[in-house]
């Protein structure tokens, strides 16, 4: 996962999620996006299959 | 009585109220005008409320007459966070989308502080849905500091952290989804805390991201706020993620000896990972110094680096805000102001992937912090890493830029309370820790945040502004 984005790709990103963003934070939001970037980069640690996420719960009764 | 009301505490207004020495309609009109001569300067309110409260003070007051009091919250003004509901009482969350939005019940702890007898003043600023601010574009201007009103309160829970140090409500809730109790609490010099997830309902209290949203009181002092999460406690059936616990008094081991407490030293976090300004760490090194001097035994604990909480608890607010605003953000754009709009957008720029494997990453946090807790009361590290910073040059990306050092007990969801550790040489700001508690243990964390203050006398200085 690159920390960097281009400015089409990251119009796309934009696109796909349907948000318009004013042309005067277009920067400013691509370099936000892409310290955001180096956080997924983070959260992804070699795990096993079974890694399960939080909030996993006990169905009721059990 | 004789002085100025406003600058008691919770315990010593429901004291004298309890001895017939004070009238709730007394101590609300001092509330009152005190609103009235300051508001302007601090824009701490949305919605002022004060013949509500009048209706209420009168009322306590006539039960007070003939029962005797409640408890220590009856007849005592406290103001919300607009965006806890209020029935028939506007509920913005400080946005142009929901100006309009008058609620037809109240959040299920508004209900609970009403039946404590609290004297609800009207509704304090926020910033944008707990994410947005300080903003110039909303309705009405963000919340100013009263300890220099050209500095930021902090937030989200800006105008409570203002109305509360400016004594116009002697309590005041908020709610925290990364920083928003501890942040303003920090640099506002009170006492707030970020209760265990669970602990507090959720219901009724606008989202920004539901698996780290937590309610709670802020105060002047420790020991008021562990009285007004008393009033706010109850389980609530309908909020899914609301803990059925056993409720302990919150106050009954404030006077009891810390001798032989232990308390854990996170250094990493605000001397490296975060690193605080110079004021914030002497402070934090002299309360060290208190606590060994009150015989507690301290240690140093290392957690996982704090850029690890921080990336997933930004990653998880950032997706679950956005999928509740989706609709609106894509609909109408404009009726969010800047910062809250392009905060809560870049959610949308995430993955489904990105979201679970944030939520994995969390497990091995929660994990991680509890086994550095094993034989650790609590830990303690920097409430904010600096003191107020000028309202109008706070960073909309500083989130992003440097880790967040309350987010950690958001994203495992212990309890933790920040509270003032003193003032910064020369220009007077509050600078505060933060104390972290086991799950459900916010009576310790009360505790030796009470032998704290009784053994330090930062509780006896007020904003400047309130002796001009």
């Amino acid at each position: 996962m690159s920390e960097t984005i281009s400015t089409e790709a990251f119009q796309v990103l934009l696109d796909r999620a349907g948000i318009r963003v004013k042309p005067e934070h277009m920067e400013e939001m691509r370099s936000a996006f892409m310290l955001l970037q180096a956080m997924r980069e983070r959260v992804r640690k070699p795990r096993g299959y079974d890694a399960e996420p939080a909030h996993i719960f006990a169905p009721m009764g059990r | 009585m004789t002085g100025d009301p406003t600058l008691l505490t919770i315990r010593e207004a429901s004291t004298l109220i309890a001895e017939r020495k004070l009238s709730p309609v007394e101590l609300t009109k001092a509330c009152i005008a005190r609103t009235e001569a300051l508001d302007a300067t601090l824009s701490t309110y949305v919605a002022f409320t004060p013949e509500l409260a009048l209706d209420a003070a009168r009322a306590a007051e006539a039960e007070i007459g003939t029962s005797g009091p409640r408890g220590p919250m009856h007849g005592i003004p406290v103001g919300l966070k607009d965006i806890y509901d209020t029935a028939g009482v506007a509920t913005t969350a400080h946005s142009n989308l929901l100006k309009s939005r008058v609620p037809a019940e109240d959040a299920f702890t508004v209900t609970k502080l009403r039946e404590s007898g609290a004297v609800i003043t009207g509704k304090l600023g926020t910033f944008e849905f707990a994410i947005g601010g300080p903003s110039f574009d909303l309705f009405t201007l963000p919340a100013r500091n009263p300890w220099d009103p050209a500095r930021t309160t902090g937030g989200s829970s800006s105008g409570s952290g203002a109305a509360v140090a400016a004594g116009m409500v002697l309590g005041a809730t908020g709610s925290d989804t990364g920083a928003s109790i501890r942040s303003p609490s920090s640099l506002c010099g009170l006492a707030g805390i970020k209760p265990t997830y669970g602990l507090l309902s959720r219901r009724g209290i606008l989202p920004l991201s539901q698996s780290l949203d937590h309610a709670g009181p802020m105060c002047w002092t420790v020991e008021d706020a562990a009285l007004m999460l008393q009033a706010m406690v109850g389980h609530d059936p309908l909020d899914p993620a609301c803990a059925d616990v056993a409720v302990p008094d919150f106050t009954e081991k404030l006077d009891e000896t810390v001798k032989g407490k232990t308390i854990g030293v996170i250094r990493h976090f605000h001397e490296t990972d975060h690193e605080a300004a110079p004021p914030v760490l002497a402070a934090i090194e002299q309360a060290i110094a208190v606590y060994r001097s009150l015989g507690c035994v301290i240690k140093e604990v290392t957690l996982p680096p704090l850029m690890d909480f921080a990336a997933v608890g930004l990653i998880i607010m950032s997706s679950e805000a956005f999928a509740i605003h989706e609709a609106d953000l894509r609909a109408t754009p404009e009726l969010y102001g800047e910062i809250a709009r392009d905060r809560i957008s870049m959610g949308g720029l995430l993955t489904g992937a990105d979201y679970v494997q944030a939520l994995r990453r969390r497990q091995e946090l929660c994990a991680a912090v509890a086994e550095a807790m094993i034989g650790v009361d609590v830990l303690l590290t920097a409430g904010s890493p600096f003191p107020a910073q000028p309202i109008d040059n706070v960073p909309k990306w500083l989130m992003y830029q440097k880790p967040s050092i309350t987010m950690p007990f958001n994203v495992t969801g212990l309890p933790a309370l920040a509270l003032c550790a003193g003032y910064e040489p020369g220009t007077g700001l509050p600078v505060a820790m933060q104390l972290v508690g086991h799950p459900f243990a916010e009576t310790t964390v009360f505790q030796l945040g009470h032998a704290y203050e009784q053994a330090t006398q930062w509780r006896a200085t007020r904003p400047a502004l309130l002796a001009a």
